[in-house]
């Protein structure tokens, strides 16, 4: 019954959108640039989320509403509303996450000005979006939103727009997310006519078998589907928006990296599994990237020293994991027909790693408010000042590091176990496990360094630290909210036995439904749960003797000469960054001045060469124009007379 | 309730010449400002807004009506004899193909002439022009004879002409004679082309005729090559007035001189006329069946066709990239934008054809906003120069807003009027291209990207970033209401056809059938 | 009487006559007479042809002709006097404003 008004979810935060981005500044003077509305508006979508996603969870329908939009010789465009159990998950997430980081910016942009009232609107207008994305009923409409989403993340990490890098970055992250969403349109295009003019998720996940145009052409519209989840959730290739994307406010950075953006790439995916698990092929790619970037996008975060800059390096990462996840686990059930957790575990670590994120991020916002800087190099012994922010922050570290019983570690575990169960059919998935139980033992070793650096120890800028203060009460309350839900989701999420019900429809059919208790009991009787264990454990000890014992002095490491070399190759994220400067100024603005040349030069050229010949016969011809009417006459003269001569010449008068 | 409006409408409108009136209603309207507006150039404003608007609300009842009870066909039809001799007619109807672009038609020249409230140099002139060309335009999209379309083809030219050569830029008479010559020269060919149809169809009819339709009806009978240079004939005079690569280098030069309300009627109106004649002259006589083999390769006319798209697209995005004139970018992204129409055309298939047609509305009010916030950045900042440009964001908030969301549908934004034609066109190309040739696909698709690369490095260099010092910024003022209103009209519509794009696709797609085109039944 | 032939050389002579004149004299006014030599050459081709058939059309066009050339004559002095008046002269070389 609540499924019937689903369509208002959206609705909600655009009208908000409306309201605070089209009435003038005056109106909102005093009203925070609009904050009420904003917040109230998505409150209620969040209200109406959970009840929506409560219904769902609980009854286990699948609901479906759709409208034509268009339709063009049996193309039909379809708008609608589908909601399954993922979908409910992803709206508790989206929503819930959502409104805590509005209200948040409360606090955090409080000192904005009249900046605030776009602020409002465009973030009213992300989580709009997101959520009909999320609600979409088939591809084109999520398409549609999912671009709206990169337009709304353009505008937001170019929020302080007159920061000549805010606009650089903003314009990075849109045009290399552009890329992943022109092979996602192209995968679009090959469903659209391969499943004959029908893209509704209720009927391709019915009829993958009626795909036209023959298996490789599968494999490859949902490999180019994926790569338009690549784009934008930041993985590898294209991965390097992200950490620019920092320019935004910390706000922002937090909904792109829990709640919406970044999600909505594993959303896709996740979305699209029935479809997927028939081609194991791009199965195999999806966990080989999503592996690969676990572990690439952390080495990354190793010594950086931008309290954002890890994070977002650490999100990539995380995507990662999910991805790792999707793919081993359909690639398991492709090959075995045995149904395993693993998808299980990527969605519910995409719902962990939303509690975390948000609530590492805004702990992060929290710690830039306070000192108004990013670089951790002149924080330090923080937790005097910051109390609650150091200690839910300390709860987000945990949670992340993967230490039973925090959130991350339950999804994080199931990971790596569906993993490795796939190595028993592909070998190549052991060396993904390796690359995750790496990536594992980093990610504890570098959020814990974060936090040493940051909380602990003396004071490295003592002007900033005697300025410091704790944040208000309208950025603490969100935080504390978040903290607890980050140690406590993932076993809140087995206990209540998501397990069997977050599953796609293709593989409901053969899901066992284990108990939570048994699932826990199961998992800690596996070997490698603990593996995961002590290699989390091991990263904290060791950032532990560098940062906060002092027993190892980080600056031998980083001063030796490989330590140095190796440090600027990872703060030059691998030359991806140059790389694509040089790409996008050397080859792709190079064409286009090549083309410029030849347009101004050679097409403007024979266009010249014409009107100068015709001006040079003119010129010559020019001088019979003497103006003289005699002159004229007489050539008329002579010109009859020649015609008649030649008439009766050849003309046989004679 | 609307149904009802409709019909009553369609009677209403069914009893008078409706279409000569949108003809003639204009060119009163164009010899009063004239005549009436003689040291008086409040009084030869406000006569052309109102007679501009008068043509508007009677397309707009035109739109209504027909929505209600056209079926695909034409409407509105009257048929005249003109020269009997000859077999020319004073022909005209309406149907969907040519609906969309009349009321695009009246809307732009009313917008047009209501953004240039300020001109202040010959105004009666410059609004008889401006009323002068809707004449030609309307009469270009509602003839049905040959004849009779060649006319009013030609009297589209000249407004043109004085519109860039007397309110143009520093260089207006360069610009202004390319213009002319270029089309000119593509509209002989057409009108050789015409001639060599008129000739040849009179052998199969056995009465020499004008008539589109008529003519039409042998199409089919017609020896193929003949039939092929005919094509090749008209197809020239359309793609220069398209214009497509490489014939487009007058655009630039015609947009850079133009003054801003002649731009938009160029970029929005007059490049459409050649996609319209595409569509409604060569393709019923197009060559399906001739083929050529270069080297082994075999190479027929629909190739071509979307070859030349291909082209412009791609190459039209590149040498955007590489403008330095925030106008000239924009004029060369017409030239892209019109590669992706001519791309439609060429798969033959429904889909496509709707598409282009949609295309085609969507760039003529997406077009018309991007020249609007050049002009205004000439107006306001005294440049289009984007180096010198820079940070314009805080000084005049409205126009920066207005620029990023034209350039948003402009590149293609989903939710925004040009989406769905791009999508629909490469969905087309891809169907049409079938499963062992599909990846020619990718060529068109990379200028997606190219696109936004543009657009979002233009925002970033003009409106973005530090504050400019390279030009006097104290006295930068944001945008006037008469600047702002067409641009929020157009906007709206943008918007509209993004989220509702079947108000459009409904009227369009019933006609195809009916266009007798090869491939679409 | 008088055989064709003599009518006819008779109009030509007139008409080179008047033709050379045309061509070669740079008053205005005498341009003009010798124009009018070359039409009057014309009428007499024109009659002769008329008394030699024996129709009435010849005759006909000869008045016509007359007419028009009567026309012309006081379409052609008026351009004269404007140029006279404007110029101060009615020396055809000196009115070369129509060229490159």
């Amino acid at each position: 019954m609540f499924a019937e008004y689903a369509w208002l979810i959206p609705i909600f935060p655009l009208i908000a959108f409306v309201i605070v981005g089209f009435l003038g500044n005056k109106l909102f003077k005093k009203a925070e640039g609009g904050a009420p509305i904003a917040i109230i508006m998505a409150a209620i979508s969040c209200v109406l989320s959970l009840l929506v996603a409560y219904e769902t969870l609980t009854t286990g329908e699948v609901y479906k509403a759709s409208l034509e939009w268009m339709v063009v010789d049996g193309f039909t465009f379809n708008m609608g509303i589908y909601i399954d159990n993922l979908t409910a998950l992803m709206l508790i997430v989206v929503s819930f996450i959502a409104t805590l980081v509005v209200i948040y910016s409360v606090g955090y942009m409080h000192s904005e000005g009249e900046k605030k009232r776009r602020y409002y609107a465009i973030i009213s207008l992300f989580i709009g979006v997101m959520l009909g994305l999320v609600l979409a009923s088939n591809y084109l409409q999520m398409f549609i939103f999912w671009e709206l989403v990169g337009l709304c993340s353009y505008l937001l990490i170019g929020f302080w727009n007159t920061k000549p890098s805010a606009a650089s970055a903003a314009k990075k992250a849109f045009l290399v997310t552009r890329i992943g969403d022109i092979m996602l349109m192209l995968g679009l295009i090959i469903f659209f006519v391969g499943f004959k003019g029908n893209l509704d998720f209720d009927y391709i996940f019915n009829n993958v078998d009626l795909f036209t145009g023959g298996d490789s052409l599968l494999t490859l519209g949902t490999f180019l589907i994926f790569g338009g989840a690549i784009g934008k959730s930041a993985q590898f290739p294209l991965h390097d928006w992200l950490p620019d994307a920092m320019e935004g406010p910390t706000t922002v950075s937090a909904l792109i990296h829990a709640a919406t953006m970044v999600k909505a790439g594993v959303y896709l995916v996740a979305r699209s599994y029935p479809v997927l698990i028939e081609t194991p092929d791009t199965l195999i790619i999806i966990a080989a990237v999503g592996g690969f970037t676990a572990l690439f996008a952390a080495t990354m975060a190793l010594n950086n020293t931008n309290i954002k800059r890890v994070l977002a390096y650490s999100t990539i990462s995380q995507l990662g994991y999910m991805f790792l996840a999707l793919g081993a686990s359909g690639y398991l059930f492709a090959v075995s027909g045995d149904p395993n957790v693993g998808y299980m575990a990527g969605m519910s670590h995409l719902m962990n790693h939303a509690f975390f994120k948000a609530l590492l991020f805004l702990s992060a916002g929290a710690v830039i408010h306070a000192v108004h800087t990013e670089d951790m190099m002149r924080m330090g012994g923080l937790s005097k000042k910051l109390k609650i922010t150091s200690a839910v922050m300390l709860l987000g570290c945990i949670s992340i590091a993967g230490i039973p019983p925090f959130s991350g570690f339950w999804s994080k575990d199931e990971i790596l176990a569906t993993v490795f169960e796939t190595g028993a059919y592909n070998t190549g998935f052991y060396l993904l496990y390796a690359f995750g139980i790496i990536a594992a033992f980093i990610t504890a070793f570098y959020m814990f360094r974060l936090w040493f650096l940051t909380f602990s120890g003396k004071p490295r800028d003592q002007e900033i630290y005697d300025h410091a203060h704790e944040a208000p009460k309208v950025m603490w309350i969100p935080l504390v909210i978040l903290a607890v839900l980050a140690v406590g989701s993932g076993l809140a999420g087995i206990l209540l036995g998501m397990e069997g019900t977050i599953e796609p429809v293709a593989y409901l059919s053969t899901m066992h439904i284990a108990s939570g208790i048994d699932m826990i009991v199961d998992m800690f009787q596996h070997p490698l749960t603990y593996v995961s264990i002590i290699v989390a454990v091991l990263g904290i000890a060791v950032a532990y003797l560098m940062y906060y014992s002092k027993t190892i002095d980080p600056a031998r490491i980083s001063e030796s000469k490989v330590g140095k070399k190796l440090g600027n190759v990872l703060l030059a994220r691998y030359g991806f960054t140059a790389g694509y400067d040089l790409f996008g100024i050397k080859v792709i603005y190079g064409i286009s001045k090549a083309v410029d040349w030849f347009d101004r030069n050679i097409i403007d050229g024979v266009v010249k060469l014409i009107s100068l010949i015709c001006t040079l016969v003119g010129k010559l011809l020019r001088f019979v124009q003497n103006g003289l009417v005699q002159t004229y006459a007489s050539i008329v003269v002579v010109g009859v007379s020649l015609v008649v001569i030649l008439l009766l010449a050849f003309g046989g008068m004679f | 309730m609307l149904d009802n409006l409709a019909t009553t409408l369609a009677d209403t409108l069914e009893g008078i010449p409706v279409l000569s009136l949108l003809i003639i209603i204009p060119l009163i309207g164009a010899l009063a400002a004239f005549f009436l507006g003689k040291n008086n150039a409040k009084l030869a404003k406000t006569i052309a807004l109102a007679f501009s608007f008068v043509a508007l609300v009677l397309s707009v009842f035109v739109l209504i009506a027909y929505y209600g009870s056209g079926n695909g066909g034409f409407m509105f039809s009257e048929n005249y004899v003109w020269v009997e001799q000859l077999g020319i007619n004073y022909n005209l109807a309406i149907d969907g193909l040519s609906l969309p672009m009349v009321f695009l038609s009246t809307l732009l020249v009313f917008l047009a002439i209501l953004f240039s409230w300020d001109v202040s140099e010959k105004t009666r002139t410059y609004m008889s022009l401006m009323l002068l060309l809707e004449v030609g335009v309307i009469g270009v999209f509602t003839s049905l004879d040959y004849f009779l379309f060649y006319i009013f083809w030609e009297i589209v030219l000249i407004p043109m002409f004085f519109l860039i050569s007397i309110w143009g830029g520093p260089n207006k008479s360069y610009a202004s004679i390319k213009f002319l010559i270029y089309t000119h020269v593509a509209s002989l060919v057409m009108l050789l082309g015409i001639f060599a149809l008129y000739f040849t169809a009179a052998g199969e009819l056995g009465y020499y005729t004008f008539d589109m339709a008529q003519i039409a009806s042998v199409s089919g009978a017609l020896e193929m090559g003949m039939k092929t240079l005919i094509f090749a004939a008209l197809f020239f005079g359309f793609i220069v007035k398209m214009p497509m690569v490489p014939f487009h280098t007058w655009l630039p030069d015609a947009h850079v001189q133009a003054p801003t309300a002649g731009s938009v009627l160029l970029a929005g109106i007059l490049l459409k006329m050649g996609a319209y004649g595409i569509i409604r002259i060569c393709l019923p006589i197009f060559p399906v069946d001739v083929s050529y083999e270069f080297f082994g390769v075999v190479i027929n006319w629909q190739m071509i066709l979307a070859a030349i798209g291909v082209v412009s697209m791609v190459y039209g995005a590149f040498a955007c990239l590489a403008q330095t004139d925030l106008k000239k970018m924009v004029a060369y992204s017409s030239i892209s934008h019109m590669g992706i129409v001519m791309l439609g055309i060429a798969t033959l298939t429904e889909l496509g054809i709707a598409a282009a047609v949609f295309q085609m509305f969507a760039h003529g009010i997406i077009a018309a906003v991007l020249f609007m916030v050049c002009g205004m950045f000439q107006h306001k900042a005294g440049t289009r120069e984007i180096p010198l440009l820079g940070g314009l964001v805080t000084k005049m908030p409205i126009v920066s807003v207005i620029m990023m969301f034209s350039f948003m549908a402009s590149l293609g934004l989903p939710g925004l009027a040009g989406f769905v034609a791009e999508f629909s066109v490469f969905t087309a190309t891809y169907d049409w291209l079938g499963t062992n040739y599909w990846y020619w696909i990718i060529i068109p698709l990379m200028t997606v990207a190219l696109t936004a690369a543009y657009y979002l490095w233009a925002m970033q260099r003009t409106i973005f970033g530090e504050l400019t010092t390279k030009i006097r910024t104290d006295n930068i003022r944001d945008a006037h209401w008469f600047e702002v209103a067409p641009i929020v009209v157009l906007l709206l519509l943008i918007v509209l056809l993004g989220v509702w794009p079947s108000a459009l696709m409904d009227i369009i797609t019933p006609t195809l059938p009916f266009l007798s085109i090869p491939g679409v039944i | 009487m008088i055989p064709l032939e003599w009518f006819l050389c008779l109009s030509a002579i007139l008409f080179v006559i008047g033709a050379v004149g045309v061509l070669t004299k740079r008053n205005a006014i005498i341009v003009l007479m010798c124009v009018e030599l070359m039409l009057n050459a014309a009428n007499i081709n024109f009659v002769a042809f008329s008394s030699y058939t024996g129709g009435l059309t010849g005759q006909v066009f000869a008045v016509f002709a007359i007419a028009i050339a009567a026309a012309e004559v006081a379409v052609g002095l008026a351009i004269v006097m404007t140029l006279y008046k404007a110029r101060d002269t009615v020396n055809v070389d000196e009115v070369k404003l129509l060229r490159w």
